[in-house]
């Protein structure tokens, strides 16, 4: 009988790590994409076109992923299928930069998006139960943002160095790790009929749509992510206007700041959100937007802005845990998780979008520092709302 | 597909018409040799043209441009005086005769996050067909490129920055 050389990885552990890889595999396919495709002569129409395909196809993709993840008993397929998509995806685009193939690795990738977190956030949930959600969440946000900022490191070193054709290579090698680890999760005892529909659950679709709750935490989100998502992009291109050599490192710094906040901050977010309830860490978390917002606006620089990333630090922290736990919150009764997380993510896209394309239009009519006092105002709509409307969803059986 | 395909024969046509100044050879040149002068008769129509040279004019002639000789640019790294890499050229606004413009060089950034597009006139541009490694130089300094707008819109006027002035002239 021969002992195993390695000591066994328990499920939570593992989960822990299937978060890393996951991470590792989304960094390669965000703005990265259109540096390799302009390497590959593509025309920055047809670029812009692949990058908005994928983007929509994360958009429309949200609600049947949803219902989709929730009607298979197994999380763990789904989340397998996701990957095995997002590792034809990398060699696609690896070896074939021509716009067919482009194209459809973008599509592949934009549904295995809206697959692989839903999936993740069910199995944590089987594996962890409500009660202690927020505290698994925590650890998965940590270990998201480490896969993301070693990641981003890695990447962008290895793109420097070798060629950007490698990124898209070490994306599909890391996919591997990643089945490993989701294999060995193993069962959850908890929350199966929670995140699983049988048949068509018309009354429990019905008692999830018109809760005035999931209402409001989807305009809470879309909210978020009107002021967050266009901050940096918009300062990023400010920046390299102002520091013209050492612009790489600067980003590269405010790529990994706010990283390393969400791995330190996460768990303390989880545990909590647990003991104090959602709201009042909402109200920090959506709070800390308008104070990034005015920030970028008042100081130009460097220094403003990665200190700026640091608060969104602190935002990205308490969305990341929230944003599941409160899908856990909103379909207790139900069986629709998924769908929830589906609805919620619709939300996040739809913000996101929204925010890029109408910074870039104000920052060209009325500069930058207008468009950043417009998301800093958005952002405090934001906190409004949270503080206003929403209620606190954590169930009271669970206080202490 | 189309577009693109479309894009890059165009630009690659325009940069092989600055490439070579002579015009393409073209079959004809010589006059045809003497037609021996012989009295008509009906069984012997002379031919319109000698039947040793029967040649039409072709339809298009085709050369050879070795890549040492002449590049192509989109989507080549762009370097500075010092060497270094700033960024790729993306663009060639081209006027009416054909002749370029300014070019599009989408620089900065991080694993594309904080990329920006500016337009730099052509003549700050230095092509080096020879060199492998730096194709394309801008006799630009950084502090030169740093304070250039971007380009956005093509659409719209460019702002393209020229090397008498680095303040951006409207185009």
């Amino acid at each position: 009988m021969s002992r195993a050389v390695h000591p066994r990885i328990g499920p939570n552990r593992a989960l822990d790590l299937l978060n890393f890889f996951v991470a590792d595999v989304q960094t390669g396919f965000g703005p990265f994409v259109a540096v390799y495709l302009t390497s590959h002569k593509w025309t920055q129409i047809d670029i812009g076109f692949a990058l908005t395909l994928g983007t929509m196809t994360s958009l429309i993709g949200q609600l049947p992923a949803g219902v989709l993840v929730d009607s298979m008993r197994n999380k763990r397929i789904a989340a397998t299928g996701a990957l095995a998509a997002v590792f034809v995806a990398a060699l696609l685009l690896a070896f074939l930069p021509h716009p067919l193939p482009v194209l459809t690795a973008q599509i592949l990738h934009g549904f295995a998006s809206c697959v692989i977190t839903p999936a993740i956030a069910a199995i944590s949930l089987q594996l962890a139960g409500h009660a202690a959600l927020g505290e698994r969440l925590g650890r998965n946000a940590r270990h998201g943002s480490i896969g993301n900022g070693l990641a981003a490191a890695v990447m962008g070193a290895s793109g420097a160095y070798f060629s950007s054709r490698f990124v898209f290579l070490l994306t599909a090698a890391l996919c591997v790790p990643a089945l490993a680890m989701l294999w060995k999760i193993g069962a959850g005892p908890h929350s199966r009929s929670q995140t699983t529909s049988r048949a068509l659950d018309v009354d429990g679709l019905k008692r999830l749509l018109a809760d005035r709750r999931l209402l409001i935490a989807a305009l809470c989100v879309m909210l978020f992510h009107l002021s967050n998502a266009a901050m940096l992009p918009l300062a990023a291109s400010a920046v390299t206007m102002r520091a013209g050599q050492f612009a790489n490192l600067i980003i590269a710094a405010c790529i990994v700041v706010p990283q390393c906040v969400v791995a330190l901050l996460s768990p303390w977010v989880g545990r909590t959100a647990q003991k104090i309830g959602r709201k009042r860490l909402m109200l920090i978390g959506w709070g800390a937007l308008p104070l990034r917002g005015l920030l970028l606006a008042v100081l130009p620089g460097s220094w403003p802005l990665v200190i700026g990333q640091a608060v969104s630090g602190v935002s990205a922290a308490v969305f990341g845990v929230l944003l599941p736990l409160l899908a856990a919150d909103l379909t207790l009764g139900t069986a629709h998780f998924n769908l929830c997380m589906g609805i919620l993510g619709l939300a996040l896209y739809l913000g996101a979008a929204i925010s890029t394309t109408m910074s870039g239009g104000i920052a060209d009519d009325a500069g930058t520092t207008t468009a950043f006092l417009v998301l800093a105002a958005t952002g405090l709509a934001g906190v409004i709302a949270v503080w206003l409307a929403m209620p606190e969803t954590r169930p009271a059986r669970e206080t202490d | 597909m189309t577009l693109m395909a479309a894009a890059i024969l165009g630009v690659a046509a325009g940069v092989s018409a600055r490439a070579d100044n002579p015009p393409p050879p073209v079959a004809n040149d010589a006059p045809p040799p003497a037609i021996p002068v012989q009295p008509l008769s009906l069984e012997q129509v002379p031919p319109a043209q000698p039947p040793a040279a029967v040649q039409t004019p072709p339809l298009s002639a085709v050369q050879s441009v070795a890549p040492d000789t002449a590049e192509a640019i989109l989507g080549q790294p762009v370097t500075d005086p010092d060497k270094k890499e700033i960024g790729r050229l993306v663009d060639v606004l081209v006027d009416a005769n054909g002749q370029p413009q300014a070019a599009v060089i989408d620089f900065g950034g991080f694993m594309g996050v904080g990329n920006r597009k500016i337009a730099v006139h052509w003549s700050v541009l230095r092509f080096t067909p020879g060199d492998t490694k730096h194709k394309i130089t801008v006799t630009m300094t950084p502090d030169q490129i740093k304070a250039a707008p971007e380009f956005l819109d093509p659409n719209k006027a460019a702002s393209v920055v020229t090397p008498a002035d680095s303040v951006a002239a409207g185009h």
